[in-house]
């Protein structure tokens, strides 16, 4: 019964996104026999070095989903201080609801059923642009971009390229 | 001269290659190899980063030094970081001072990390290699002229009623036609700036 709700629910995500699609995103479920796993593509934003690639992703939705967030992997190459080395992207919207017992992020920055996927995309688009570098995910990239950020910028832009097979 | 010049700690030092380089060079037989790798990781002494990316892929919203600090004082307890994460707990923060051991490989290549492209490109992953469109001449204008068909389909795939189709497999084809079409723009307007750049220098 909970998961006939998820799948209705996501079902609905899935037509607003494709009717009313935010810029920059592309997203639906793999295969729609399964409505919980999705594919999601992201374009870098601009004005940084990300500009100009496509970043897939996959999304993959909880039985209770909304009530608990789902989790997001990128199936790329991605050198973000936020994005696990394995792709797992850490943010505070994919957090389950409730406080941060270490107190990082307010309650409302987290998941909650009156989120969206589209939110979660969009968040993840701005975390592209702008790292949180107060909780890294992925330490090597996190100093770079501190401490290094041409070297960083460079190996963005490389990953871009490979990525569209340039 | 030599001899009363060396300390413990480099005695130590030259014992301990000596003892590799004969081994090594007597036993480099296949089964050494294994024997090695585990002296990596001696039981204890510093953390399994296998554990670690185990635990943070259980538990994505774990900080990896919090695991490897947790880790680290229950012994390499997997099952305990577990359950205290479990239990709702969570992971205390790990003091300022504590620096987690980085894997062999990283410590070996500082500036270049292990950056093997794991992924295919998105061009060879969807199959897409048959739909690039030949490079504009240099001669034409760039804007309009090989991508009128694809600006076609592309603003049809925009319209915000031809996107939604009732038939499942209508919906499903188009959702991959947009995925295409996100990836080949991309590709020729990053082509394009290529061709810019190109022009300048």
């Amino acid at each position: 019964m909970a998961s006939s709700l998820a799948s209705k629910r996501l079902f609905q995500e899935y037509r607003t996104l494709t009717k009313d699609p935010p810029d920059g995103v592309t997203a639906g479920p793999v295969n729609e026999d399964d409505m919980f796993v999705w594919e999601a593509l992201i374009e870098g934003p601009g004005g940084t070095p990300f500009e100009g690639g496509i970043f897939p992703a996959e999304l993959k939705f909880p039985k209770d989903y909304p009530l608990m967030p789902p989790t997001m992997k990128f199936t790329c190459d991605i050198w973000h201080p936020n994005v696990y080395p394995n792709g797992v992207v850490c943010i505070s919207i994919l957090h389950p609801p409730g406080d941060d017992p270490n107190h990082y992020e307010q309650a409302s920055e987290r998941w909650s059923p009156i989120q969206s996927v589209e939110k979660i995309l969009l968040s993840v688009m701005s975390m592209l642009a702008e790292p949180n570098d107060e909780s890294p995910a992925n330490v090597d990239a996190s100093r770079m971009w501190r401490e290094r950020r041409p070297e960083f910028e460079r190996r963005v832009r490389e990953d871009v390229r490979r990525g569209l097979g340039l | 001269m030599a001899e009363q010049t060396l300390n413990i700690p480099q005695l130590l030092a030259v014992l301990v290659v000596g003892f590799l380089a004969i081994r090594w060079y007597f036993f480099s037989a296949p089964s050494a190899s294994g024997q090695q790798h585990a002296r990596h990781h001696p039981p204890g002494r510093s953390v399994n980063p296998a554990h670690v990316d185990q635990l943070t892929q259980m538990f994505p919203q774990l900080d990896r030094r919090s695991v490897m600090w947790d880790l680290q004082r229950n012994g390499g307890n997997v099952a305990a970081t577990t359950e205290r994460v479990l239990a709702g707990r969570g992971l205390d923060a790990p003091p300022p001072s504590f620096q987690p051991p980085t894997p062999p490989s990283r410590i070996s290549a500082p500036g270049t990390q292990p950056s093997k492209p794991i992924h295919p490109d998105l061009i060879t992953r969807y199959n897409l290699s048959a739909k690039i469109l030949p490079p504009t001449p240099p001669s034409s204008s760039n804007d309009n002229p090989t991508t009128t068909t694809t600006a076609a389909t592309s603003s049809g795939a925009r319209g915000s009623e031809a996107s939604w189709s009732a038939n499942r497999n209508e919906r499903q084809a188009l959702l991959q036609r947009r995925r295409d079409e996100m990836i080949l723009a991309a590709r020729r307007k990053m082509e394009e700036r290529d061709r810019e750049r190109g022009k300048v220098a």
